[in-house]
């Protein structure tokens, strides 16, 4: 069910339409062609419907839209209706179904109105429509203008709009009631005018909250709310207004406007959140939210234009002399000031960036990731998101410049810093925007570089830290953090997850990076020692790594897999959680589904060689079963047709030798051939094929000939 | 009074919790969650509710009419959030009463319990305007990952938001899916969230959704005597009377969003089954007008701009 679609009304194909009219012969004469569109009739409250020509802008129709049921739809493109007036059958012959259902739908809600009002006011209707002018404001006359006000039907609004604010005194006089009734404690009163101010707002008129919002009466309007009849204790907006909230200054602005509207704003939004959210509907919401968002583009558009005022910001930012606590107030300004810029348009908010970044902004950044107080740390991280959602080349090109570098290790850091309560996912965010190998920009590979040099291993060496090196199905495998002793450092298991997923993300994006990284250092096993960690959800965490991996479907990945015994840590995690159904379970179970459906023989065959006395007591499920049955096809397979097969079982007596011709041969091609676009010297297939001939190699006779 | 006792009591105000106390409550949800089965087993009595999308007030409905949990036992088929104005609160109550009384609500997965679609339908954009950042979005979604992707009632009643799947003959073969991760765009995991039963389907036939297939009531019959189930529940579809049985009663559309999108005009309903597994339709109507509303936000206490 989707929301009813507006109709875009500046495509005026939508509204390109033929009028006919019936002759008296029985024929449809053609009227011309020109637009439609449904507006009110001059000098009346009532709506028509009207076509103004194409060439001429003559008009071609003018129908009062009747209450009476005489319009016709015929086939999705033809309104017809006998016109009193006219006295005959008029036709609206549409271009597109589209207009015709959004003009049939339009006179079908007019209609509804008319019937509705009708219905139920008809003699206040009557009243109304006869309404020249409000009553003059007083005590005695609140009830009857509350009456006018709340009570007057769609068509009668506009005029009370229209009378409100050609009464240049209306404001002024009710609001000087509204003092009266306070000072005297005239709660019946203060409940009337309650209701009219509400009433008033509802009217939804933007000149009307100009006005009302304006310095003048915004406070007495506020005021003149906090007497809800339908609440039992008087309201305290004003004072909290006037002594609670605090409007902070990180360096002074002097511009009255920017001033006036930056009250304003926040007065306007607590009106609407806090004074009358129930009260107010969604068009009325909107209309405030549209003053909200225009007041920001205008007091961002003054400040960001003023020289002065920015220079001064970041001097100020940079100054050894400015105290802590301004410094901050003055990092929660520049958060509050980018995120406002969004109100802005896109080419003004990307000029903004761009200039905030030429000041320094980044550099600015990078301190504040180093200081003590960690929400401060997250204001700014929110800040770098805010860049990237506008343009990511911004950081990407800094962080690989010389002063841009520890920025980058800072964000590393902070991913793997305890921020307690706080939500500090933004780090992981930021690091996958930067290495994301999609991005375009030739920073990219850079980036790319200095990770891997730098922050990998300092990424592995928290997961290692925090692993207990007993194995599993030992209990022992959660940190103590009370006894002193050489425990585990307490990682927080979020952090730990953290880490994993970016492992995972980078393994599918950096494929040949990642080779060279991970078999080197022995990453892989160091990964998977999350296995032993108690929090399950790691240990799924692990599983799945592993599982990434292994859909690279890279066969010297798969054959250190199988040579470092590195499926292991994961049997040994499926066997000690026995018959659960649960996620490990599955997460398992799929790996091995995928090992056999791809069948991808060398972890196949490694697999069940290795592990199957462990797995054959879950044969009843069936992916453990077929993992046996695919393993017995392809052994039968390979003996009929392999000789090397014989040779297989030697992999594991050369292991040594072999991770060191791995070492060479990465050695060899790790440059900077690491993308996700194959635009590489060494392809895949040929990778594949080298590292075969080195495997066959290895098993014959390892040394002689790779040294020769 | 526990801490998460007292967050129960603020949600079912339709306050929304701190940041601190989501991720909190996430990390404590993820543990439970891990242990479930991607087809979790249900005891009866259980009461199975439909698709809910944000619609707060109308889930409190929903409770007054089907008791308060812990004393009843809930099955919820996913759909929690998205279109309604309450994705926030609706969500993290559900969550809240499944980590304070795991065996007593079962949440599955929905096809709104996803990325991709929160992005689209209207989560996403209620936790940045709630909480001015994304983080609560970020924590939740990660939890959708870990929910289950059905249920099973004492071996009988099979459970799951949008329908079967041409890959999924046999529950067994549901076992072998690695559910942490986002919706994919197709596949068995995809199907049961995306499917629909449809009448003039003979076998399986495209959705018109774009996900999932349609499946007629041969491919039921076939996947219900394989399975030895009575008959299949699920949500997905609005259904004007609240619930809608389909191919001689060998599957249920269950749908507890009344006036789905605060316009369709629908009732609601709830599926209660006893020890027996009997069954008992509860219909409900929207919450009435004055009871929902949004309760005043607390304003900021300082501001720059």
């Amino acid at each position: 069910m989707g929301a009813p679609e507006k109709l875009p009304m500046e495509n005026t194909s939508l509204q390109r339409v033929k009028v006919y009219r019936l002759n008296d012969d029985g024929k449809w004469d053609d009227q011309g062609t020109g637009h439609v569109t449904v507006d009110y009739l001059e000098r009346s409250e009532e709506l028509g419907l009207f076509v103004v020509d194409e060439e001429d802008n003559e008009t071609l129709l003018m129908h009062r839209i009747s209450s009476d049921d005489i319009y016709r739809k015929q086939e999705d493109t033809i309104i017809s209706w006998r016109d009193p007036e006219y006295s005959t059958e008029l036709a609206l012959s549409f271009q597109e179904p589209t207009g015709c259902s959004y003009i049939w739908d339009q006179i079908g809600s007019v209609q509804r109105n008319l019937n509705f009002n009708t219905l139920s006011n008809d003699s206040y209707h009557s009243v109304s429509s006869e309404l020249r002018e409000l009553p003059v404001v007083e005590l005695s006359t609140l009830p009857l203008i509350l009456k006018t006000v709340v009570e007057s039907g769609i068509a009668d609004q506009m005029r009370i709009t229209e009378l409100i604010l050609h009464d240049q005194d209306f404001f002024r006089k009710l609001m000087e009631v509204f003092r009266v009734c306070e000072d005297l404690e005239n709660v019946d009163g203060l409940h009337v005018i309650f209701k009219i101010v509400r009433g008033i707002i509802l009217l939804n008129s933007p000149q009307i909250f100009e006005k009302i919002f304006g310095d003048e009466f915004i406070m007495d309007i506020i005021g003149s709310l906090e007497y809800d009849p339908d609440i039992p204790h008087v309201q305290h907006h004003r004072s909290f207004l006037k002594e609670h909230v605090v409007f902070k200054e990180a360096i002074p602005i002097k511009d009255p406007v920017v001033l006036s509207k930056i009250h304003q704003t926040y007065r306007v939004g607590y009106l609407k959140d806090v004074i009358l959210p129930r009260a107010l509907d969604d068009a009325t919401i909107a209309n405030l939210n549209s003053i909200i968002h225009s007041n920001n583009a205008i007091v961002v558009s003054l400040l960001k234009d003023d020289s002065t005022f920015i220079q001064e910001l970041f001097a100020r930012l940079r100054s050894s002399t400015t105290s802590m606590e301004s410094k901050k107030n003055l990092i929660l300004f520049l958060h509050e000031f980018c995120s406002l810029s969004k109100s802005l348009q896109m080419v003004q908010q990307h000029r903004l960036y761009r200039d905030l970044v030429n000041e320094g902004m980044f550099g600015i950044i990078g301190d504040v990731l180093q200081n003590q107080d960690k929400k401060l740390v997250l204001i700014g991280t929110d800040i770098l998101i805010l860049f990237l959602n506008q343009d990511p080349n911004l950081l990407r090109s800094y962080v690989t410049r010389q002063e841009g570098i520890p920025l980058l290790g800072l964000l590393v850091k902070g991913m793997i810093t305890d921020f307690g309560d706080d939500m500090h996912c933004q780090f992981l965010e930021i690091l996958r925007n930067l290495l994301d190998s999609y991005a375009s920009g030739s920073q990219r590979e850079t980036i790319i570089e200095i990770f891997y040099e730098k922050h990998l291993d300092q990424l592995i060496e928290v997961i290692t830290s925090s692993c207990s090196p007993t194995s599993v199905g030992q209990s022992v495998c959660e940190y103590k953090d009370s006894n002193g002793s050489a425990d585990m450092i307490p990682t927080k298991p979020e952090i730990l997850l953290n880490i994993c997923e970016l492992l995972c993300f980078c393994v599918l994006h950096h494929p040949y990076r990642i080779k060279c990284n991970f078999l080197l250092n022995d990453v892989i096993h160091k990964v998977l020692s999350l296995t032993r960690r108690r929090e399950k959800y790691l240990v799924v965490a692990a599983v799945r790594f592993l599982r990434t991996l292994i859909s690279r479907s890279d066969e010297h990945l798969m054959n250190h897999i199988a040579r470092n015994n590195l499926l292991k840590p994961i049997i040994e995690a499926f066997v000690s959680n026995g018959n659960r159904y649960n996620l490990l379970n599955s997460a398992v179970l799929e790996l091995f589904e995928y090992i056999r459906t791809e069948n991808l023989k060398i972890l196949l065959k490694y697999l069940v060689d290795t592990f199957w006395n462990q797995l054959v007591k879950f044969e009843s499920l069936p992916a453990i079963h077929f993992l046996k049955v695919k393993y017995d096809q392809s052994m039968e397979n390979s003996e009929m047709k392999s000789p090397i097969n014989v040779l297989e079982s030697r992999i594991r007596i050369d292991e040594r030798a072999l991770e060191k011709e791995e070492e060479d041969y990465f050695n060899e091609d790790s440059d900077e051939e690491d993308s996700a676009s194959v635009s590489v010297s060494l392809s895949p297939q040929r990778a594949i094929s080298v590292c075969f001939i080195q495997w066959v190699c290895s098993i014959i006779k390892p040394k002689i000939w790779w040294t020769g | 009074m526990s801490d998460l006792d007292r967050q129960i009591e603020q949600l079912k105000r339709c306050e929304p919790l701190k940041e601190s106390e989501v991720k909190a409550l996430c990390l404590k949800a993820m543990e439970i969650l891990v242990e479930e089965s991607n087809v979790q087993r249900v005891d009866a009595p259980v009461t199975i509710c439909g698709d809910i999308h944000g619609q707060f007030y109308d889930m409190k409905e929903l409770f007054k009419v089907g008791g308060d949990c812990p004393k009843t036992n809930y099955l919820f088929l996913g759909d929690f959030v998205d279109r309604g104005f309450y994705s926030v609160e609706t969500f993290l109550l559900l969550l809240a009463l499944k980590v304070r009384y795991p065996d007593r609500i079962t949440l599955i997965r929905g096809n709104h319990e996803s990325r991709q679609i929160t992005q689209v339908y209207g989560f996403y954009d209620e936790c940045l305007r709630k909480y001015g950042s994304v983080n609560v979005w970020r924590y939740c979604t990660d939890i959708f990952d870990y929910l289950s992707l059905s249920a099973l009632i004492e071996n009988k009643i099979f459970c799951v938001h949008g329908g079967l799947s041409p890959s999924i003959n046999t529950l067994d073969q549901i076992r072998t899916i690695d559910r942490k991760q986002e919706v994919p765009h197709d596949g068995a995991m995809c199907d049961l969230m995306w499917s629909d039963p449809e009448d003039i389907v003979d076998g399986w036939g495209l959705s018109p959704r774009g996900a999932g297939f349609l499946f007629g009531g041969t491919v039921v019959t076939t996947f219900n005597h394989a399975n030895n189930i009575d008959y299949i529940c699920r949500a997905h579809q609005l259904v004007m009377e609240g619930y809608k049985w389909m191919f001689n009663s060998q599957i249920v559309t269950v749908w507890s969003a009344p006036n789905y999108c605060y316009r369709c005009g629908n009732v609601a309903a709830i599926l209660e089954l006893d020890e027996n597994l009997n069954k008992q339709f509860r219909v409900f109507d929207a919450a009435p007008q004055e009871s929902r509303g949004a309760p005043a936000k607390k304003p900021p206490p300082d501001y720059f701009l």
